[in-house]
């Protein structure tokens, strides 16, 4: 059976609801802060990605440096590129942290569910059989007490799922669905998603965990308001500066171009990429450097979103579209 | 009595890579004797650009890889350039210079101290929490001040890789995947403010690598002398050179050119072949050019052991990357790398011990130099009243061909466009030649061919394998040719020693 992205989003979306934290996990994970450390235990995962949204993560300063994050706030047990330990010591470090219970489960980067998940290899087991990403999510979900998907192929698929989907990959949501589990996720898409979007969402969640804050209020595709809310075109500069670029590299707005900030919700124009300090907002932006917004963060990103210009005849073919949308 | 190393995960790469090594005991120590590479993860991403906007494949491709995006995007903008014959102004050939420049430094920087170093640091007393525990710690490993030192420049390296993303973003838009990067050019424009904001980044950059890179690469290599002489490899290199200086595609910052069986010689990219005998694929794909390139999957093909072609130049097996490229400036007389060369070496070097694990970092760190103090002269050559881009139509039926430089190596893409779509495109990623399975005259791939020999003191912390498959700085992800994985694995092990 080949499953399509779209039928879960329908399925997923049924199942979208408030989050809450299982009762369980929350005491532990409250035990393991009162037992010293005082961070909570993180597994980062990946599956079919670029390595994209770690780099990005690198990247955190609006909020914290990832060095304060690592050392001070977060206990990361496994995350493949990080990491000091390989092979079978980092895959103990994993299984260790799982069975301990109440860690927060980070998942990058797509999940293949087609040749029963071959497609993705995340490590060996002790009988040197091949740990599926599948697999991974199966067993490291359960006991999970926080969820993250982190950039849009966790969250939806995003360019791992683009048609014709070789893989049949998905994301999380769809995956759990599939697997007949129930785990309410934080979506975080982007592609890549912005450090301050994941770094601010797992401050929210730092917040609830030490029993001082709300959980992070989320759309109807699992992402939190305070960074998805509302949509790039409301926020941009180029709705004030009344001017219309004819073409790529020219000041004005992009709209004609083949920019898709009226349909995506992220808060890139307020908030820009590439801060130079803390509180310091970004350097740049897609539209910012005159060129369209791709509409990155959307569930449909890339198929729905592309082709990413219409620059008239200048576009292989205007009418090219995969799915049928402009 | 030999016995089997696996490793998987491979950890402090991009991607995901699983070593499998025999080691036995050769003349009284204990080696590796024969080495597989895997790759564990395939997304068919050839497969989901077949009937796309061409206009749209520098943002595609750049997904391919989230360290070396913009590599991808530089060789997706070349390859549609040479398929639209698009006329690239000079200012968006030197916008793209320097945003690709801006991530080779951060790409080596990343790699030597947080993907790298922690094989020959014991951070045991510095920083005992995860992610840096659990740990192996072998009695080699450097320790005390040292060590203390080496961590503080590890937090100093993160902040300096963060920097030359935002230096980046200035001219790409944001990182990473720069949305900038468009056949004809560069969408952001040349402003003073943003060369001076280039330059000051820069600076900071620059003294980092003069300073503390550097010297950090000199203080491993010091004391772990005998990786000079461990990690050989096949011997044999190609670049396909990188940073234009001019439109002619003949004057690079790192030239192209390859050096096989002791001589240097040009590239001929019609030369580039892909052997299939030990990838699971149908022979009759094997021995094509990458234009011509097909994939054809063969799950149970018998003695098939890998998921990636093996590429290789002229029949013979070619290592990339920055060793690759030093060597090439090297043998080309480019006096600035000769200069860099000695510095480290002396007069009249002799460079065949860059031929090693610490020659590979060696060169990374000279390439850096090379390239951050390059980029301050090409901040000079920016023309504030000129435009980055041009416009071109996209024609009906055209093939390209786009040839640069990933921090990791050669870099090369490829394209058929019929129809004003995408009808094909294959793309050969560095870590394609250097993780390579043996090809079709049983020669085997270069990280294979460089663990072979090396020692192994306890096979239950193999860290020697780890700092040889490193000093290649591996992108998995980047693999894209990899094909689906059997659901068994052909249990043969060859025990082969070749003669190196
Ligand atoms: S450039 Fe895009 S996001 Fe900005 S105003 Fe125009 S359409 Fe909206
Ligand atoms: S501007 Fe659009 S394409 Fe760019 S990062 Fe934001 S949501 Fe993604």
């Amino acid at each position: 059976m080949k499953i399509t992205r779209r039928d879960f989003l329908k399925a997923s979306a049924a199942i979208t609801g408030a989050l809450t934290l299982k009762a369980s996990g929350l005491m532990q994970l409250q035990q393991a802060m009162a037992g010293g450390g005082g961070a909570p235990p993180v597994i980062w995962l990946q599956g079919q990605g670029c390595t994209g949204c770690s780099v990005s993560l690198l990247n955190s300063v609006y909020y914290t440096t990832i060095d304060d994050l690592l050392i001070n706030k977060l206990d990361v047990k496994y995350h493949p590129t990080v990491m000091a330990a390989a092979g079978e010591m980092a895959v103990e470090a994993a299984e260790d942290a799982r069975d301990a219970g109440g860690y927060v489960l980070v998942i990058e980067g797509a999940v293949p569910l087609g040749e029963n998940g071959h497609y993705c290899h995340v490590w060996e087991d002790e009988g040197g059989n091949p740990v599926t990403m599948q697999q991974a999510v199966q067993t490291f979900a359960p006991n999970a007490i926080a969820i993250l998907a982190i950039g849009t192929c966790a969250c939806y698929g995003g360019m791992s799922a683009g048609e014709p989907n070789p893989t049949e990959a998905m994301g999380v949501d769809d995956t759990l669905a599939y697997l007949g589990l129930e785990a309410t996720v934080i979506n975080i898409p982007g592609c890549p998603a912005h450090p301050d979007w994941i770094v601010g969402t797992v401050a929210a969640l730092l917040a609830v965990l030490a029993g001082e804050g709300e959980m992070p209020e989320l759309d109807e595709y699992g992402r939190p308001k305070d960074f998805y809310g509302s949509c790039v075109h409301d926020k941009c500069p180029n709705r004030a500066f009344g001017r219309t670029a004819r073409t790529l590299g020219e000041a004005g707005c992009l709209a004609g171009l083949g920019c898709r900030g009226q349909q995506t919700h992220a808060d890139c124009p307020i908030r820009q990429w590439n801060s130079a300090a803390q509180s310091e907002m970004g350097v740049n932006w897609c539209v910012g450097s005159r060129n369209p917004c791709q509409g990155c963060t959307e569930p449909d990103f890339p198929d729905g979103m592309s082709p990413f210009y219409n620059l008239g005849g200048r576009t292989g073919d205007k009418q090219h579209n995969r799915n049928g949308k402009v | 009595m030999a016995s089997i190393i696996k490793i998987d995960p491979l950890t402090r790469i991009e991607g995901h890579l699983a070593i499998k090594a025999t080691v036995d005991d050769v003349d009284g120590e204990q080696q590796v004797v024969d080495a597989r590479s895997s790759g564990t993860m395939f997304r068919g991403f050839e497969m989901i650009l077949k009937g796309r906007d061409p206009l749209d494949a520098p943002h595609y491709t750049q997904r391919i890889c989230g360290v070396c995006p913009i590599s991808h995007g530089m060789a997706s903008c070349l390859n549609l350039e040479s398929a639209l014959g698009a006329d690239v102004p000079a200012n968006g050939r030197i916008l793209r210079n320097l945003v690709l420049g801006a991530n080779f430094l951060m790409s080596h920087v990343l790699h030597f101290y947080h993907l790298a170093a922690l094989d020959f640091i014991n951070t045991s007393g510095v920083i005992d929490i995860a992610p840096w525990v659990p740990r192996y710690v072998t009695g080699d490993m450097v320790a005390g001040s040292t060590a203390s030192a080496l961590v503080g420049h590890y937090v100093q390296a993160l902040a300096i890789r963060r920097k030359a993303h935002q230096m980046a973003a200035i001219f790409g838009g944001k990182l990473p995947c720069a949305p900038s990067f468009v056949p004809g050019g560069c969408t952001e424009v040349v402003a003073q403010d943003k060369i001076d904001n280039f330059r000051e980044l820069l600076a900071e950059q620059r003294t980092f690598i003069d300073e503390t890179y550097i010297p950090d690469v000199l203080t491993v290599a010091g004391a772990f002398p005998a990786y000079f002489s461990i990690g050989v490899g096949c011997g044999n290199l190609l670049a396909y050179g990188v940073f234009d200086m001019d439109n002619s595609d003949e004057n690079k910052l790192l030239y192209r050119g390859r050096y096989t069986d002791g001589d240097a010689a040009e590239v001929d990219p019609e030369k580039i072949m892909e052997y299939l005998k030990y990838s699971r694929y149908d022979d009759a794909g094997s021995g094509l050019n990458p234009a011509d390139g097909v994939t054809q999957p063969q799950l149970n093909k018998e003695n098939a052991y890998s998921w990636l072609k093996a590429p290789r130049y002229n029949n013979i097996v070619h290592e990339v990357g920055p060793l690759a490229r030093m060597a090439v400036n090297y043998l080309s007389n480019d006096p600035t790398t000769i200069g860099l060369i000695e510095s480290v070496l002396g007069a009249n070097p002799d460079i065949s011990v860059l031929f090693s694990v610490l020659g590979r970092h060696a060169a990374r760190a000279l390439e850096a130099k090379l390239v951050v103090d390059a980029m301050e002269g090409w901040l000079d050559e920016l023309d504030v009243n000129a435009p980055a881009y041009v416009e071109s139509d996209i024609p009906k039926t055209a093939s390209g061909i786009g040839l640069t430089e990933a921090p990791r190596g050669a870099l090369g893409h490829w394209i058929d466009i019929s129809n004003h779509r995408i009808d094909r495109y294959q793309v050969i990623t560095p870590t394609n030649w250097n993780a390579s399975p043996k090809d079709d005259l049983e020669q085997m791939g270069p990280i294979e061919q460089a663990l072979v020999g090396t020692p192994v003191t306890d096979i239950g912390q193999p860290v020697e394998i780890l700092r040889v498959v490193h000093s290649f700085d591996p992108c998995l992800a980047c693999s894209v040719h990899m094909v689906r994985p059997g659901k068994t694995e052909p249990e043969m092990v060859v025990y082969t020693r070749p003669s190196i």
